[in-house]
């Protein structure tokens, strides 16, 4: 689910089709998050939170998605103001305002993480659908916050993805994934995700605040929290340009 | 022709006293001369060995690619089939062994370490048995023991890292990485071992494990990042690297230890300069003592020189004598002080004098070892010899030349 | 028998002045050989440690108290306040000068690939205390405040390509945690003393530093210069002290002689010099024990003559231990004083220590000044004559034992 989340970061926000009462295949329920797909447009603004040894780092931005393949984050806080980040054609861009040319990231150089946080620039290429590189099957159901909700382990099929296996908690009627437990094919911890508060926009329910945690260090954690969300909203047919980027 | 000779030989054993002076003279000169050299070559010479014996070895083969990536250490730029390549290599008269390098988190845990806490570490992994063929870790150990092959949670760190980061044998640590491909894997890994390794930023830094036990964690499918090559060390590296090179598949790239070297220049340089200074010192001593005693010896003679004239030998027999005498002389000092040279160049060659007791709670970022070594210079020792004889013959002939131009009365009379 | 043996000595000498010449050459060139080898070594362990100071780590460096414990993750929070810290060392009892400088390790974003580098942000003005930047810059000029422009290693050009005029984005990690990069121009190339400098480094004007990495009126270190006649430590402990005081600020201030990652490396290399210097001394006192013994075997029938008239044992020791000491000043004085007119003339036309970098095909040429150290030369000088004196003693007593009769019989 990590990958979702970030597409939210950029913006995008799930849209939700009504879900049959009859008994539900793990296929189904992931084909229903993934059809979480894109909105046509997003705009959303947030912030991210980031502890670690030294303390904590809050970061606010403004993102731009359309599709599933371009997005705009622009960094607001005072310490990365004027910072940009394009996602655009499988590539990734950063503009930094005092520099004279942009930034591309490429191969092993996207393994780094963005401010210090526990995402990466990877995760936030991602473009394949979950069944793509997952075996998913469905493993009973539990109680979130209240919420019931599918248990769904997921395999990974290739090597090729970060986290081998997946274990997500899935909201039975919003499809909202709550929980998310992301370990080594050794069933090793490596990452708790936790979806704290939502939003509801556009008849779909979408995580507004969500915590992720290193299981593997102590003191590691990264919130990410939306404050505004607005979807399927015109936007500037050169928004996501390298020429834009520069402006 | 004959007698001459034969005095002169017997002329050397008659004053024995006076020959041993002289020729221990001149082998102390010539023995300090090709120590100084030694250690001055060996010290020049240091820095690369340190590289060479303990991080580059003489060349290395990647994969197309993994170069210009590898400060990310990327595991799919990686040596498909190494078993071939390594029989490629090894016709070239070099030894190779083939490792895994790969970057890292390492995980301490409060119960071994007092507190918790993580790290970017840099890994390597290697062939337990074939990697002393290239690299000289084998006289290393200091605590624990080496890997053994196929062990999976062995690890074996660098003695200032261990001290570093306070590890002993039998913590443990986890290792949270990409594998090939970039999925997370996290393996927990015992401290079996520490090494002293005399390059000091290899010691700091220094983590190896098994090598199939990373094919596994990592996926590698029996693919290595990199095969390491050890060469003689006169060889030329460029035309081996061409060899090679040229016997290699597609998608593969060799390197010689200079290439790799450029990351690895030494923070604060050795001044080189000055040895030559420095030898030109030596060799002014050791000629003043030579000369010095072989001037004595010879006036002490002065007298029989006027005998050997009042008896009629001819000037330039007697200047013959003395000169094959001088020689021999010289001779004599040349063979003992390039022998003793040699033999305590031996010492200092292969084992070195260890200096390291005065640094063992320093911490230094430098390509300098702690034992101090020698280097062998033919050229040195031929020189060496060539001179001790030359000097003494030639230094032999001036006063006899002089005495010659006395008269005889003269001579014979010389105290 | 009364006689004077200083006086009796004293002729023997010009006796027979051959030998005496002879002898006293020995010791002379072996007194100069020693004492140039000892101006050669201390001239390059001043230049070592100078470079240490200048480039490094100044006399006393000031840094955040916590910074040590971090070090690996380059920690540039926990910063100093760059004008209260300066203000407050400099007026400390024995602060020559001061400079703030900020560390940091930067990639080089040229043509899509990262070349790490190492930057470093210095205020240029203060610099000229510990470098003199005009001296090394070899092509174009110093940065100035205010600008965009930075001073580039040659190496460093040289491997990636770039000449004077070029402009080069920087990468970095901030203080705050994030990221930033800025363009550089590169107004300047220079060769540094220190090969690993002109490789790896890039010298910005340190406000610019300050705004890249978001660390304004903050510096990572304080470096210091002490005036002479101080110790280091202790105007170190004045400092720490001072800045605790009056910033209720607690530092790691040190000497740079107790930050051992640097000095170590100082102490390698002064104890190959000092088994460079054993080993001239051992050739020289073989040179000089050499040419006393044959000496005094010379005169095996003088020791006779001697004896026979009555001068024998002690007297006779002392006679030519006299002999000795005689040659021995002499000798060592021309010597040592040879010595001291080489370095002299060398440090007016120095010493040319160029040096080739493995794996590069530049070489860096740098001339040293050797400089006249009187302590050297009394030392050497003492050392030669007591050597040279002492090397007389075995063979004058084994002379004063010889009999009579066999001294005799040497003709």
């Amino acid at each position: 689910m990590s990958k979702r989340i970030i597409i939210v970061l950029l913006g995008l926000t799930i849209l939700f089709l009504p879900v049959s009462l009859f008994a539900i295949t793990a296929q189904e329920i992931v084909r229903e998050m993934d059809a979480q797909a894109t909105f046509e447009t997003s705009y959303a603004t947030g912030s991210i939170k980031t502890v670690d040894r030294f303390g904590t780092k809050e970061s606010t931005f403004k993102a731009w998605s359309r599709g599933t393949t371009d997005s705009l984050i622009e960094f607001t806080s005072i310490a990365e103001r004027g910072q940009k980040i394009l996602r655009t054609k499988g590539s990734l861009y950063l503009f930094y305002p005092d520099a004279e040319e942009l930034i591309r990231m490429q191969g092993a150089a996207l393994r780094q993480s963005v401010l210090g946080s526990d995402l990466s620039y990877e995760d936030m290429t991602e473009e394949k659908t979950t069944l793509d590189d997952y075996d998913v099957t469905l493993d009973g159901s539990e109680t979130v916050r209240g919420r019931d909700c599918h248990i769904l382990i997921l395999t990974a099929k290739t090597r090729q993805v970060a986290y081998p296996v997946q274990k997500i908690w899935v909201d039975k009627e919003t499809f909202l994934t709550w929980k998310g437990e992301y370990a080594t094919n050794h069933g090793r911890l490596l990452k708790k995700m936790e979806v704290l508060d939502t939003l509801v926009i556009d008849g779909r329910t979408l995580p507004k605040e969500t915590r992720i945690e290193d299981a593997m260090k102590s003191n590691s954690a990264t919130w990410m929290m939306l404050d505004t969300l607005e979807v399927n909203i015109p936007l500037e047919s050169n928004l996501f340009t390298l020429e834009n980027l520069t402006w | 022709m004959k007698f001459i000779l034969q005095l002169a030989v017997k002329n050397l054993s008659r004053y024995k006293r006076r020959t041993i002076i002289t020729a221990v003279a001149i082998a102390v000169g010539l023995m300090m001369y090709i120590i100084v050299d030694s250690i001055l070559r060996g010290a020049s010479l240091e820095s690369m060995r340190n590289l060479r014996w303990y991080e580059t070895a003489s060349l290395r083969v990647y994969a197309e690619g993994y170069w210009e990536d590898r400060a990310f250490l990327p595991l799919e730029n990686s040596i498909e089939d190494p078993a071939s390549i390594m029989s490629l290599v090894e016709g070239e008269q070099g030894v190779a062994t083939v490792r895994t390098t790969f970057a890292a988190e390492m995980i301490l845990y409060s119960d071994d370490f007092g507190e918790n806490g993580n790290m970017n570490v840099k890994v390597t992994a290697i062939d337990p048995t074939q990697d002393f063929e290239v690299y000289r870790f084998e006289d290393t150990l200091v605590e624990g023991r080496f890997l053994e092959p196929g062990e999976m949670d062995g690890l074996l760190l660098g003695s200032w890292f261990a001290e570093d980061i306070g590890a002993e044998v039998g913590y443990w640590v986890t290792l949270l990485t990409r594998g090939k491909g970039g999925f997370y894997e996290a393996f927990d890994m015992q401290i079996v071992g520490i090494v002293n390794c005399p390059n000091p930023n290899v010691n700091r830094t220094l983590i190896m494990m098994d090598i199939a036990a990373a094919d596994t964690y990592l996926g590698m499918e029996n693919s290595v990042t990199s095969i390491d090559i050890l060469l003689p060390e006169k060889t030329d590296l460029e035309l081996a690297k061409a060899a090679i090179q040229a016997k290699l598949p597609e998608g593969l790239e060799v390197f010689t230890w200079k290439d790799l070297a450029q990351d690895y220049l030494a923070i604060v340089g050795a001044k080189q300069g000055g040895t030559g200074m420095i030898l030109f010192l030596v060799f002014i001593i050791a000629a003043v003592g030579v000369s010095n005693t072989m001037l004595m010896a010879m006036y002490e003679r002065m007298r029989e020189l006027g005998m050997m004239r009042a008896l009629g030998m001819r000037d330039r027999d007697i200047l013959l004598s003395f000169l094959f005498e001088a020689g021999g002389i010289g001779l004599i000092g040349s063979v003992v002080g390039i022998a003793l040279g040699s033999l305590v160049n031996i010492y200092l060659v292969n084992t070195g004098f260890d200096f390291g007791f005065m640094f063992r709670n320093m911490d230094i970022g430098f390509r300098i070892s702690s034992v101090m070594r020698g280097a062998w210079s033919l050229s040195t020792i031929l020189k060496a010899f060539s001179a001790g004889i030359f000097l003494s013959m030639l230094v032999a002939v001036l006063p006899i030349r002089r005495a010659l131009k006395l008269d005889i009365p003269t001579c014979l009379h010389h105290q | 028998m009364t006689i004077k043996l200083p006086a009796v000595a004293f002729r023997n000498i010009f006796r027979n002045l051959r030998r005496s010449i002879l002898c006293a050459v020995a010791i002379a060139v072996s007194a100069m050989a020693i004492m140039a080898l000892l101006s050669l070594l201390e001239t390059m362990e001043t230049d070592m440690a100078t470079n240490l100071t200048s480039y490094y780590t100044g006399e006393v460096r000031i840094r955040h108290a916590e910074y040590e414990k971090y070090e690996r993750y380059n920690p540039l929070h926990l910063s100093l306040d760059t004008e209260a810290v300066i203000s407050v060392a400099s007026d400390v009892g024995g602060v020559k000068a001061a400079t703030a400088r900020i560390n940091f390790p930067a990639n080089l974003y040229i043509d899509g690939q990262n070349n790490g580098a190492m930057g470093v942000g210095v205020d240029f003005a203060t610099e000229q205390a510990f470098i003199d930047f005009s001296a090394i810059v070899d092509e174009g000029r110093i940065p100035k405040p205010g600008a965009n422009e930075l001073l580039m290693g040659k190496f460093l050009a040289h491997d990636l390509g770039l000449s004077l005029g070029d402009k080069v984005t920087m990468l970095t990690s901030t203080a705050l945690r994030g990221s930033n990069a800025m363009t550089f121009t590169i107004v300047g190339i220079a060769s540094f003393p220190v090969g690993g400098l002109s490789a790896k480094t890039v010298y910005i004007p340190i406000d610019r530093a300050q705004y890249l990495l978001r660390m304004e009126g903050k510096t990572q270190e304080v470096l210091l210069l002490t005036e002479d006649g101080y110790r280091e430590r202790d105007v170190a402990q004045a400092v720490e002290t001072a800045l605790e005081e009056y910033l209720s600020l607690e530092t790691e201030t040190r000497a740079w002689k107790d930050l051992n990652m640097m000095y170590s490396f100082l102490s390698i290399a002064k104890f190959i010099y000092y088994v460079m210097g054993a080993i001239f001394f051992v050739l020289g006192s073989t040179v000089i024990i050499n040419t006393t013994m044959m000496v005094i075997y010379e005169r095996i029938r003088e020791i006779g003559t001697l004896g026979a008239l009555g001068m024998q044992g002690k007297e006779l020791t002392r006679l030519f231990l006299l002999e000795g000491t005689f040659i021995s000043i002499a000798g060592s004085t021309l010597g040592t004083l040879v010595g001291v007119l080489i370095v002299f003339i060398l440090s007016k036309t120095g010493i040319n220590f160029t040096e080739a970098m493995s794996g590069v095909d530049m070489e860096i040429s740098s001339i040293l000044f050797p400089r006249v150290n009187w302590f050297t030369a009394l030392y050497v000088w003492i050392y030669a004559i007591i050597i040279s004196s002492l090397s007389t003693l075995i063979p004058s007593r084994k002379a004063s034992k010889i009999q009579i009769v066999e001294a005799l019989r040497y003709v």
